[in-house]
């Protein structure tokens, strides 16, 4: 019988007809992998996947950089869950704090890459920079998406960057976001506002006009 | 307060975010439509920020679920025995495959119906091929007759409609101007007026044969009055 209000309940969420305690169903997930349940860990996954792909992918850029930082993101979810207190705001905030703050230390990390790339890129090449080097799969993922986007927004600083995510990406209140990047609500304001602006600036350089 | 170019590009997220007050609202909107260098900013930045809001969600790597799942849960052990022999139906209690399973015996369900398998009483003999294509066939064959037929009917019921139409649409001729039959003459007569319809004239020329006839046949004693009948003088 359990099992049968699972399965209906996954045939519901599949349907688009998702019920309005997330929060509360995350918060009874979390009990159980605390109780050592790996059913409910799976869950979990499951559940948040998607949602952290995509803001890694959109912050790097890069499908195999966002795999990995996926991968790196659950893995410290999963060794500091005994860290996370519902009080403090719900599960899926504290998960993109945690991703956030990996993708800022990842930003760190390879920004001297970065600098080495870009001295790269600007040697005069011959190939078509746009798929040098590039596999299937992220042709595909750029193709389905507007690259000229997602080509902007690497370009924004990772501060704007994060918070131009969160707010029209990811679609999080500013009370979320103050929270995920444990910012003043002010500030949170500023670096939207900023965000935009530069980005729709940067595509205007690249003779894109959002429609 | 005037809200100047200042103002307008420090609360352009608020305003498109809904943030403003009434009044706020009001003297930024003032400005933006009047100013030739924030009109374009505000109305650029607003379909930026509608083209994100509708971007969609990346599909997500199959391979990432397990992989995580392998990184933090450890690699899962093997099933031996009948329950390895069995683990693939556990992909099957999936919400996707409960819709596929749906709409493919959705899909038998119609096809066999129209197949002309009785629901009520089945036979494995109406499963059979060859009973199949013949049903089918026949099937078929009247669901084509009957929208042969249906059509016919339509056209049919067209043309009635149609003529009925047209004979509305004539005018209505006023009653001084119908043409009255001359009083005591009668229709064919030769008198010099017209018959009122073909018909009579049709009748009235058979009638001219039959007495011409009887007049050569009989010249003394219908000679006059056939004569006098048609006109005219008969040889």
């Amino acid at each position: 019988m359990l099992a049968l209000c699972n399965f209906w309940g996954k045939l519901v969420t599949v349907a688009g007809f998702e019920a309005d305690d997330t929060l509360e169903q995350d918060a009874q997930l979390v009990q159980q992998c605390l109780q050592g349940d790996g059913s409910a860990w799976e869950e979990l996954v499951r559940r948040h996947t998607r949602r952290i792909f995509n803001i890694c992918y959109r912050f790097t850029g890069n499908g195999t950089e966002a795999e990995d930082l996926s991968q790196d993101v659950f893995l410290r979810v999963y060794k500091t869950l005994g860290s996370y207190r519902s009080a403090h705001g719900g599960f899926a905030t504290w998960m993109t704090s945690v991703t956030r703050n990996l993708l800022i230390d990842h930003y760190r990390r390879t920004k001297r890459d970065r600098i080495t790339d870009s001295l790269e890129d600007s040697m005069p090449v011959v190939e078509n920079k746009e798929s040098a080097g590039r596999r299937p799969d992220q042709q595909l993922l750029l193709g389905e998406l507007s690259s000229q986007v997602q080509t902007a927004l690497t370009k924004l600083s990772p501060e704007l960057r994060e918070a131009v995510i969160l707010r029209d990406l990811q679609q999080l209140d500013y009370n979320e976001i103050r929270q995920v990047l444990d910012v003043p609500e002010g500030t949170v304001k500023s670096r939207i506002n900023r965000g935009r602006i530069e980005l729709a600036r940067i595509l205007q350089q690249m003779g894109v006009r959002p429609s | 307060m005037t809200w100047t170019c200042e103002h307008i590009e420090a609360r352009l997220s608020d305003y498109l975010d809904g943030l403003l007050s009434p009044d706020e609202r009001h003297e930024f909107d003032m400005h933006a439509n009047s100013c030739e260098n924030c009109a374009p900013m505000v109305a650029g930045i607003s379909q930026l920020v509608g083209g994100l809001h509708s971007m969609a969600q990346i599909e997500t790597p199959p391979r990432l679920v397990y992989a995580i799942l392998n990184q933090t849960l450890g690699p899962r052990a093997a099933k031996k025995g009948w329950r390895a022999t069995f683990a693939w139906l556990g992909a099957l209690a999936s919400p996707r495959f409960a819709y596929y399973g749906v709409s493919v015996a959705a899909t038998m369900l119609i096809l066999l119906t129209a197949a002309g398998f009785s629901w009520r009483k089945p036979k494995l003999a109406d499963l059979s091929p060859v009973n199949l294509y013949h049903t089918a066939n026949s099937k078929a064959h009247v669901a084509y007759a009957r929208s042969t037929k249906f059509v016919s009917d339509l056209r049919v019921v067209y043309e009635i409609q149609s003529r009925l139409n047209k004979d509305n649409e004539l005018p209505t001729t006023p009653e001084s101007t119908v043409p009255q039959s001359a009083p005591g003459k009668a229709p064919g007569s030769t008198d010099g007026t017209r018959p009122a319809t073909p018909r009579q004239q049709n009748r009235a020329d058979g009638l001219g044969r039959e007495l011409e006839i009887l007049a050569t046949e009989v010249p003394v004693v219908s000679g006059h009055l056939c004569g006098q009948l048609l006109g005219r003088r008969i040889p």
